[in-house]
């Protein structure tokens, strides 16, 4: 199955877990998969259908943008990052 | 026997990073002859500087807003505890100390709050933009300057012991907005003052912008990084996300309509003196209500916290935040704009 890899700020919403698997053949159906499992990550994520602006998703290493969105078609061995914004310094 | 000529070479203080070939003499020569600015003299900004200065740049302006602190001793190298007792500007104690480790570098310490107004003074001569900031406001505003006079700069953020950076080369890579849309709305992404930050991975990430300043004022652009970087110190992770493609591929504001909302002065905070209050109130303008439930559960380690469904009071350091759904925020226990942004973006975020 892909794993979403979860990132520091957003574990407190999933039972403090850094990965999660979710079933599925687009990033979009995977992520439905997690959220399902993990229903407070979905406000952080979603605005409705679509991805909020600050959130950024990754396949393996590529921007989803480039790809096909959430439409990207996933293997069971690929990995779906969520990428946040770092804000200190 | 008197020596013939005893008057060292200025550049012989250079000749170990000189003899690294992929630099040269003639890399070193054009180090010298660059101007580079730092917005923020913070964690990230010292260790800028440091490397820079002692790297031999000719020009180096250092900006901040804020003095020294004792709880900055643990990740801002260029200060120490007499520097904090002097209540010396950040700035001004970085300058301080880099004429004593480099009298060849032009050294100015700018003690401002850069902002929509200012900065178009602040960068208009340098060759580099290079980002010690600890917001995303003002890296939104670095961008716009940058993408506008078509000028390089490098963003770099730093959390607990998680890195990012990029090098952003305008017409050339993509922008901080073509790859970061938009910052998290206040209150909602971890500050170093709420999650923590280790020195360490402040160190790494300013020493890859370092780096990437080092071969870009020397024109060896062929080595730069043309990836989002994500480095986690802590869980030894270090990824490479491909964001080249992102260029013309997104609709971006900045890059590709040339809208400059934020050094218009469009999007940012607004801030207004509260006279007679000892009080500054911070407005940031950002679509989605604040969630008071979250931004209290990481504030509550740090002082006193109280919400309801108006307004949520937090008690530090002598300082008292009211904060609206809104976004805005009355600071209480300063007059002074700068500190209160600085407040802000340390406790809030934005």
């Amino acid at each position: 199955m892909p794993t979403v890899l979860i990132p520091t700020p957003l574990r407190p919403h999933a039972n403090g877990l850094d990965k999660v698997e979710g079933q599925g053949e687009t990033v979009g159906i995977v992520l439905a998969d997690v959220l399902s499992q993990h229903p407070a990550l979905r406000k952080r994520l979603f605005d409705g259908e679509d991805l909020r602006r600050f959130v950024n998703v990754y396949v393996n290493n590529e921007d989803i943008r480039f790809l096909d969105d959430l439409q990207t078609a996933v293997q069971p061995d690929d990995e779906i990052s969520i990428i946040p914004a770092i804000a200190g310094g | 026997m008197p020596f013939a000529d005893n008057s060292p070479d200025p550049l012989d203080r250079y000749s170990r990073q000189m003899r690294f070939p992929a630099l040269g003499e003639d890399g070193q020569r054009k180090l010298a002859a660059s101007r580079v600015t730092i917005c923020g003299c913070g964690a990230l900004g010292t260790v800028l500087a440091n490397h820079l200065v002692r790297a031999g740049v000719g020009f180096v302006r250092i900006v901040d807003r804020d003095f020294i602190e004792t709880h900055n001793l643990q990740r801002q190298i260029l200060f120490d505890e007499t520097d904090v007792a002097e209540n010396l500007p950040k700035a001004e104690a970085a300058a301080r100390k880099l004429r004593l480790i480099n009298s060849q570098v032009q050294i100015e310490a700018v003690v401002t709050d850069i902002d929509h107004s200012n900065i178009l003074d602040l960068v208009s001569d340098a060759d580099l933009i290079l980002d010690g900031t600890d917001n995303f406001e003002t890296r939104y505003l670095i961008n716009d300057v940058a993408v506008k006079l078509n000028k390089p700069w490098i963003f770099g953020g730093v959390i607990g012991s998680e890195g990012q950076t990029m090098t952003i080369r305008p017409g050339v890579t993509p922008c901080l907005r073509c790859v970061i849309e938009s910052s998290p709305p206040p209150g909602m992404s971890p500050t170093c003052e709420t999650a923590g930050v280790l020195g360490p991975a402040v160190s790494v990430i300013a020493s890859f912008e370092a780096v990437e300043a080092i071969k870009l004022l020397a024109g060896k652009l062929d080595a730069l990084n043309t990836e989002l970087i994500m480095v986690d110190l802590w869980n030894w992770s270090f990824r490479r996300l491909k964001i080249a493609a992102l260029k013309g591929k997104v609709d971006c504001p900045a890059c590709e309509r040339r809208q400059f909302s934020w050094l218009e002065g469009e999007f940012g905070s607004h801030t207004t003196t509260l006279c007679g209050r000892n009080a500054v109130q911070v407005a940031v303008r950002r679509g989605e209500p604040l969630r008071f439930g979250e931004l209290a559960d990481r504030l509550r380690p740090l002082g006193e916290v109280r919400h309801n469904a108006y307004m949520l009071k937090f008690t530090t350091e002598g300082y008292e935040f009211t904060v609206f759904p809104d976004g805005r925020a009355i600071i209480k226990g300063t007059n002074e704009i700068a500190r209160a942004r600085s407040l802000y973006a340390q406790f809030i975020g934005n």
